[in-house]
């Protein structure tokens, strides 16, 4: 444990990072790159190389970012004691017991795991919807297209699934965004909870999701409905909604096709609800 | 290494307002059986709700703990380049004749700092001067003020060296100017000198 009186850096970032001076560092990043992206996985892999190198017994590495509250990683993944997660949160940098690291390590070390922090939340970001945390379109559609190339291929059945929430104009019109956003969060936690390991729930219109079953048909599909049924209603919402489904490669191998279809049926179903 | 939907497990995590630290316990099987998070803030009641939601996604038999971060005194916070005891009141910089002034308040003692080399140069001298005229030993000269693209903008780092065979010290800040940057930066590099100091102010 680190001793809250230890005198902590405070040199806020750092350097531009010297591949000379810092070569583990850089092999670390290399390493991590070959085989993932930079991440807070990384991060968790500079704590612990520079433990090693050092014999440390402890390091805490303190990140400002815009976007987050300031963050602590900690050797081996443990979590800060609240007693002492005050105190050094107030000093963002690298903590080690003993502190016996040259500042200049400490510095490169605090910029790249800044960057991997920054990487990470960016790479999220892109692919993910801000309001409900599932895909977004651009991860959908890029799902979409590999499942329906690979389906082509070896024959693979998918279903597609689309799902339209009813009447989610005149909850947002009526009782305000603010409702309206808490709605698509209970509904979009309901999809996670309802699809499958190695399956995708997109977020891919306003009140629009869709969902790639994987090695599904039409039996599969009617279960994950029933199964998004029951935690929706476990959510505690009143949410009412409508699907449509496509199976490639039965209905077709074509995305655009499969979308086309799974939506005529979904419209053509618009009277039967789910509660 | 942890695997890549591991990862996102804990940045969704990180990302809910005011987590401050997850910490993780595993079981026999690897999986993780205890989740951990560190709040700061008054109301961890709805962090709590909705992490467990969270983590019931990944791992549905983990149990959550959380924790709020118990404030800390502000006597007990070490100083930092503009918050702590070395403060920056104003910087100013004349674009007519290139000359830039900086203005640093030390318990409530005035010093301010003059330089001739435009604001990026001459924030980081002015902040040295400033800081000489507040009779601060500094026993540092300036290396190089630079302004960089970086993934959060264009921060100035600055580099100081010091008199002894020591490494350099380095700060980086990211302010409204160019100016303020560079002193900002300035301060941000010896801030861990400033704060050795047993005579400090």
């Amino acid at each position: 444990m680190l001793d809250p009186d230890v005198s902590l850096s405070e040199a806020p970032v750092a350097v531009a990072l010297d591949a000379n001076y810092e070569p583990w560092l850089f092999q670390t990043m290399l390493d991590e790159l070959a085989t993932s992206e930079l991440g807070i996985g990384f991060i968790y892999s500079v704590i612990e190389h520079l433990a090693k190198r050092y014999d440390l017994n402890d390091v805490v590495v303190v990140l400002d970012h815009e976007s987050l509250t300031t963050q602590e990683f900690r050797l081996g993944g443990a979590a800060v004691s609240a007693d002492h997660a005050g105190r050094i949160v107030s000093d963002p940098g690298v903590h080690c017991e003993p502190d016996i690291v040259p500042q200049v390590e400490l510095d490169a070390v605090r910029t790249a795991c800044q960057l991997a922090l920054s990487l990470h939340l960016a790479r999220f970001a892109a692919a993910h919807d801000a309001l409900t945390t599932i895909a977004n379109r651009r991860t959908f559609d890029i799902a979409l297209a590999n499942s329906t190339v690979r389906s082509a291929r070896y024959g693979w059945a998918f279903t597609l699934v689309l799902i339209d929430l009813k009447d989610f104009k005149i909850v947002n019109d009526r009782l305000g965004h603010d409702v309206g956003d808490r709605l698509l969060r209970h509904f979009g936690f309901a999809l996670r909870l309802s699809v499958r390991q190695g399956d995708l729930a997109a977020r891919i219109g306003g009140d629009e999701f869709a969902v790639i079953l994987n090695n599904a048909e039409g039996h599969e599909a009617m279960g994950f409905v029933e199964r998004l049924r029951e935690n929706v209603a476990k959510a505690g919402e009143s949410i009412e909604f409508t699907t449509g489904t496509s199976t490639s490669p039965r209905d077709s191998t074509d995305p655009s096709e499969l979308t086309r279809i799974a939506d005529a049926r979904l419209y053509a179903k618009r009277g039967i609800i789910h509660r | 290494m942890i695997s890549p939907t591991e990862e996102d497990f804990e940045l969704e995590l990180r990302a809910l307002p005011g987590v401050v630290n997850v910490g993780f316990r595993y079981g026999d099987k690897g999986d993780v059986d205890a989740v951990s998070l560190v709040v700061h803030g008054d109301d961890a009641g709805p962090v709590r709700v909705v992490a467990k939601q969270i983590v019931s996604l990944y791992y549905p038999d983990a149990t959550v703990s959380v924790e709020e971060m118990k404030p800390v005194p502000a006597a007990s916070r070490t100083s930092s380049g503009d918050s702590g005891r070395v403060a920056l009141v104003r910087a100013e910089f004349n674009s007519h004749d290139g000359f830039c002034e900086v203005h640093l308040n030390v318990n409530g003692r005035l010093g301010v700092g003059r330089s001739e080399n435009g604001p990026l140069i001459g924030g980081a001298e002015a902040t040295l001067d400033a800081l000489r005229q507040l009779d601060f030993d500094v026993p540092f000269y300036l290396v190089g003020s630079v302004n960089v693209a970086t993934v959060r903008g264009w921060p100035v780092i600055v580099t100081l060296r010091p008199r002894a065979n020591e490494s350099d010290r380095h700060g980086i800040a990211q302010a409204e100017t160019e100016l303020v940057s560079s002193a900002k930066a300035t301060l941000n590099a010896l801030n861990r000198y400033l704060s050795q100091l047993e005579n400090f102010g």
